[in-house]
């Protein structure tokens, strides 16, 4: 049995981005991690201005080929080769650099520090691999290059893009992968045929959000084409509609899934991670998978393997919350939860067409929302995150459905930046409104209807912790009287720690 | 003092009898005897002042996309004005207040986040109207965006100290 290996941005001098290391850490289960030496530290001219984001390569005789992204003395940025000093060894622990790096310098026409974060290879019919790179043209245009190799040390840079979106400006870490359209399982980078479509992820650098678009690769051309060009990368579907960024996949070969890590960043100030010394955490990684049934989005779920942390759960039936009210949970421990909920509403006065969405947050009431749970409160309710829906009869004659996060009340500390996250999410008829929501300390991960739209949450509560966090239902719409059931699982920690290499005499 | 801002167009600054006044299209705001003693207070107060008038700009503008959507006149512009709508919200409710609050409390760096983000909002619901449907806020948008431009270009020479 193997392990899983995340290589992450870490500077070892401060809780400040800056001198940009290759942190290492392994688990066997994706939850339960070990920390390693670092795989690569800023040490050359083509990377000692910053080791960045890099994507590996499965060769099919076994090799790791890493291509990152070195931030040179000159502050050019280029492309780097590393590999596994030792292939046996199942840590990974030592890499080695490529002696004819950089194997790659930004082309004519892209510009010398908008060329970085290249993507996990695939295989063409021509029996070639081909990597794509992030740019922007003309600073507007988002955009992404592809590269065809067959050593992964030259390479040829092909004509035009992959595709290209106006208006979106620089694309970081873009993201380039299959998914089975009636399958249940994820798929290998390289694949591709009649019932595949492909994802084109992108980070966009202005407004530091990950979108993501669905539509079809031609591995002739080596172009990609959006379903549907209004929702294209960077103006369409979001991959988080919460504080999340840098966000990549990889595909887990054994269990067969495609595996999305990430980034939370945070939301106090700089002086604030400089105090406690540290910044940053990734989420709970999420199994991947086409939305046979809406057909126009993805599903993100937690990794099964969460489930190995539960301890205890309590089921609630049929819990009704009337209009205006709140509900205690009494389940001991609030601070770290796997909660499932599903909500069946009865209408007990006219609804109204009207306009609302996330924005108000949840004190703002309409006529059919919002209602849900309260995270990460305390008992008086002077901290609270509400994590809801929020169904409106919109005055274009359907029935929307927005899920919510409101950090707005969710800490009594003043510099954190407090917001009101969400979007709609596709229902479909037939369906109950439900959320799975990860509570863990300071951080909420909230998914509807199984992982259509997801939304993450950085908090800072000051009252609303360890012991004394708190969990209730609440129910703000003023014309329907809300029923909920709950399974809730308490969550034990992962204890994330060093390897413990022990001596060998 | 001189200040480096980006392409403004629509914002003036004029001095006249001791009198510091900021014109803008929409909203007039005048400072009364800025005292040429304490800098930094005088600093301070034009900053405070400034985000506060993008506190009414925005409420302004937020009043004014609710009244179009009222009014309902164009119905291509219903969904674009709707998102915009989301967007301004959050700003005026949540984020300014919250700005105008650091600001009190010296909180610089915090302040000039707040007020930054609050202008890419104005970028983003501008953003919502591409090349068929006309916008009806462009004007306020680009408004917004620069007075915030300008907030955070007076926050920095508080940072500096």
């Amino acid at each position: 049995m193997g392990w899983y290996h995340l290589f992450y941005q870490y500077n070892p001098d401060s809780a400040v981005w800056g001198n940009i290391t290759w942190g290492h850490a392994v688990s066997r289960d994706l939850i339960h991690w070990f920390y390693l030496p670092f795989a690569m530290v800023p040490d050359q001219w083509y990377d000692t201005n910053g080791v960045w984001t890099g994507s590996a390569t499965l060769l099919p005789d076994g090799q790791i080929m890493m291509l990152y992204t070195g931030d040179t003395n000159d502050s050019v940025q280029v492309q780097n080769l590393a590999y596994p000093a030792n292939l046996s060894d199942p840590l990974l622990i030592d890499w080695i650099k490529y002696p004819g790096n950089p194997v790659l310098v930004p082309p004519t026409g892209i510009e010398t520090d908008e060329f970085r974060d290249p993507t996990t290879g695939w295989v063409g019919p021509d029996g070639k691999w081909r990597i794509t790179i992030g740019s922007r043209i003309n600073e507007t245009i988002g955009v992404s290059l592809v590269y065809q190799t067959t050593n992964f040390t030259t390479y040829e840079l092909l004509e035009g893009f992959l595709h290209a979106v106006p208006g979106t400006g620089m694309w970081e870490c873009v993201d380039f992968y299959p998914v089975a359209i009636n399958g249940s399982q994820g798929l290998d980078t390289s694949a591709n045929g009649p019932d595949i479509k492909h994802v084109l992820k992108a980070s966009l650098d202005n407004t530091k959000v990950d979108y993501y678009a669905l539509g079809t690769y031609d591995p002739v051309t080596d172009r990609w084409t959006p379903d549907n060009p209004k929702e294209d990368v960077g103006i369409g579907l979001r991959v988080d509609y919460g504080r999340y960024y840098a966000s990549k996949t990889f595909y887990d070969q054994y269990k067969k899934r495609r595996i999305l890590w990430g980034w939370i960043n945070e939301t106090d100030t700089e002086e604030d991670d400089l105090e406690k010394g540290w910044a940053s955490v990734q989420t709970i990684p999420r199994a991947v998978l086409f939305d046979n049934k809406t057909g126009t989005n993805l599903l993100q779920w937690p990794v099964e393997e969460i489930e190995s942390l539960r301890l205890n759960s309590t089921d609630f039936e049929e819990v009704l919350v009337e209009p205006g009210s709140v509900v205690p949970l009494d389940i001991g421990m609030a601070a770290q939860l796997d909660i499932f909920v599903e909500f069946e509403t009865e209408l007990i006065s006219d609804s109204v067409v009207e306009e609302y969405g996330c924005s108000g947050g949840a004190v703002d009431r309409s006529s059919l929302g919002p209602f849900g749970i309260l995270a990460i409160a305390d008992q008086t309710l002077s901290e609270l995150t509400p994590v809801f829906f929020r169904p409106v009869n919109s005055t274009d004659g359907t029935l929307k459905t927005y899920f919510c996060a409101d950090e707005t009340r969710s800490s009594k500390a003043l510099d954190v930046f407090k917001q009101v996250y969400g979007s709609t999410v596709p229902v479909l008829e037939d369906e109950k409104l439900g959320m799975r929501v990860l509570v863990d300390h300071s951080i909420v991960e909230s998914f509807a209807q199984g992982g259509r739209t997801v939304i993450t949450s950085r908090i800072y509560p000051t009252e609303a912790i360890y012991g004394a966090a708190r969990l209730f239902l609440f129910n703000n719409a003023t014309s329907v009287n809300v029923k909920a059931t709950l399974k809730i699982w308490e969550l034990n920690s992962a204890f994330i720690r060093p390897f413990p290499f022990v001596d060998s005499n | 003092m001189s200040l480096r801002l980006k392409s403004v167009t629509t914002i003036v600054f004029f001095r006249k009898n001791g009198v510091v006044a900021l014109k803008t299209p929409f909203y007039d705001l005048c400072l009364s005897s800025l005292n040429p003693q304490n800098p930094i207070t005088d600093v301070k107060a034009l900053a405070s002042a400034m985000t506060n008038l993008v506190l009414s700009n925005a409420t302004d503008t937020l009043s004014y996309i609710q009244e179009l959507i009222k009014q309902g006149a164009d119905p291509q512009l219903q969904k674009p004005l709707a998102d915009c709508a989301e967007l301004y919200i959050p700003v005026v409710k949540y984020n300014l207040p919250q700005a105008i609050n650091a600001l009190m409390r010296g909180r610089f760096g915090f302040t000039s986040y707040l007020l930054s983000d609050a202008g890419k909002q104005a970028q983003d619901c501008e953003k919502n109207f591409s090349g068929s449907s006309q916008s009806p806020l462009t004007e306020r948008n680009k408004l917004l965006s620069n007075l915030c431009d300008v907030a955070v270009a007076i926050l920095k020479l508080l940072q500096k100290g």
